[in-house]
């Protein structure tokens, strides 16, 4: 029972993104495609996974003095782990992500699970929320990316979904087209939240 | 004391832990990643400059310039090599096909981290049009020499400007190059 609700939690009633703010800069700098947002949710919930299982596993020998340095070199080796596997396996979202990838490690949203959650969980739970946390991660990622990439490309997964006529609103996928899709993003779930 | 040594001890041996993990994966991967790049160049020296046979020469005066020399029944027709410029967010690399006189046959962005709608429009086909043709005297954009220059992508003046600049750059250390090495090419 426990594992379901720790596995739902992340995707509305404690979204990342959109409840927690957790992680904007990953958010903001991502979402200009959806091809974008999808890898770089999967590859951060990836890392997300691993880490929360291996630091629940190891929270018993864990000193609470270094927790913080043990936790980072747990998930900065997930991402270099990650980091080749892309380069090897599948260069073309390598490269498309670029910078974004080495800056897994500092995404909060995984620091954060580390210290909130899967330091004081059972494997199960830690896995569970994890999960969770991922698929709100890219699920919000990809809503905002939606957005960003209609207006400002009229392309949808470099599917071209808008007639060819139509004259690309540059803004949206500028950095002030994040911060803009955002805010409205968040007022129309506060707004949905306010309703209830 | 003894505590501190013990927290440091612990840290130690998970870092060493982590770093026989990645020295692994690392010795799986890394032949993969350098053999995709080498496929990559090669897939791409076929494409700007097709039927030709490449040869690697190392310039002479520095030796970190390295470029290919094209071939058909031994005379040379053309040269390949790699120019990178820094653009709006970081390196952008392009493979270059010159003709014999030293004039693009064509270019290929491989390597961009461009803003998508703005600058990554220079992996679009028809961005190469913009250089096809010109000599080095003439790879500049247009805002720096006005009509007669390379048109810009909208928006992006950065990222065609850094590619035009480096270009030329190249051209300029292969001229070079070519002189000093005379006729025994």
């Amino acid at each position: 029972m426990s594992f379901i609700k720790e596995l739902s939690k992340g995707i509305v009633k404690e979204n990342p993104i959109f409840v927690i703010v957790l992680g904007m800069c990953p958010t903001l700098a991502v979402s200009t495609s959806v091809q974008n947002a999808l890898g770089m949710g999967l590859a951060a919930t990836f890392v997300l996974m691993c880490s929360n299982m291996i630091i629940s596993l190891i929270k018993d020998i864990t000193p609470e003095k270094i927790r913080i340095p043990i936790y980072i070199v747990v998930i900065a080796a997930f991402v270099t782990i990650v980091d080749m596997a892309m380069a090897a396996y599948v260069p073309d979202l390598h490269k498309s992500l670029g910078i974004f990838i080495p800056l897994i490690v500092v995404n909060c949203i995984i620091l954060g699970r580390a210290e909130a959650f899967a330091s004081k969980n059972n494997i199960l739970n830690s896995l569970a929320d994890a999960i969770g946390m991922g698929a709100g991660f890219t699920l919000s990622l990809t809503v905002v990316a939606t957005i960003r990439e209609i207006l400002g490309n009229g392309t949808w997964l470099n599917i071209q979904v808008l007639p060819k006529t139509y004259q690309p609103m540059l803004v949206a996928i500028l950095a002030p087209g994040a911060f803009i899709t955002l805010g409205f993003l968040m007022a129309l779930i506060n707004l949905i939240k306010e309703r209830r | 004391m003894k505590y501190y040594i013990t927290l440091t001890l612990t840290l130690l041996i998970f870092c060493a832990v982590a770093s026989g993990i990645l020295a692994y994966v690392n010795s799986l991967t890394s032949p993969i990643i350098a053999d995709r790049k080498a496929q990559e160049e090669i897939a791409t020296r076929a494409l700007l400059i097709p039927g030709a046979e490449f040869t690697e020469h190392k310039a002479k005066a520095d030796t970190n310039f390295v470029y290919y020399v094209a071939s058909k029944d031994s005379t040379v027709v053309g040269y390949t090599f790699i120019a990178t410029g820094t653009g709006y967010a970081g390196p952008v690399k392009t493979m270059v096909g010159l003709d014999k006189d030293l004039k693009v046959i064509t270019i290929k962005v491989t390597d961009q981290a461009e803003t998508p709608g703005l600058g990554a429009n220079c992996t679009k086909e028809d961005f190469p049009e913009r250089f096809k043709g010109r000599a080095e005297a003439e790879l500049m954009v247009d805002k720096d020499i006005g009509p007669t220059g390379i048109k810009s992508l909208t928006g992006a003046t950065i990222t065609t400007r850094a590619i035009a600049n480096s270009i030329r750059g190249q051209i300029l250390m292969l001229k070079a190059d070519l002189d000093t090495a005379g006729e025994t090419l």
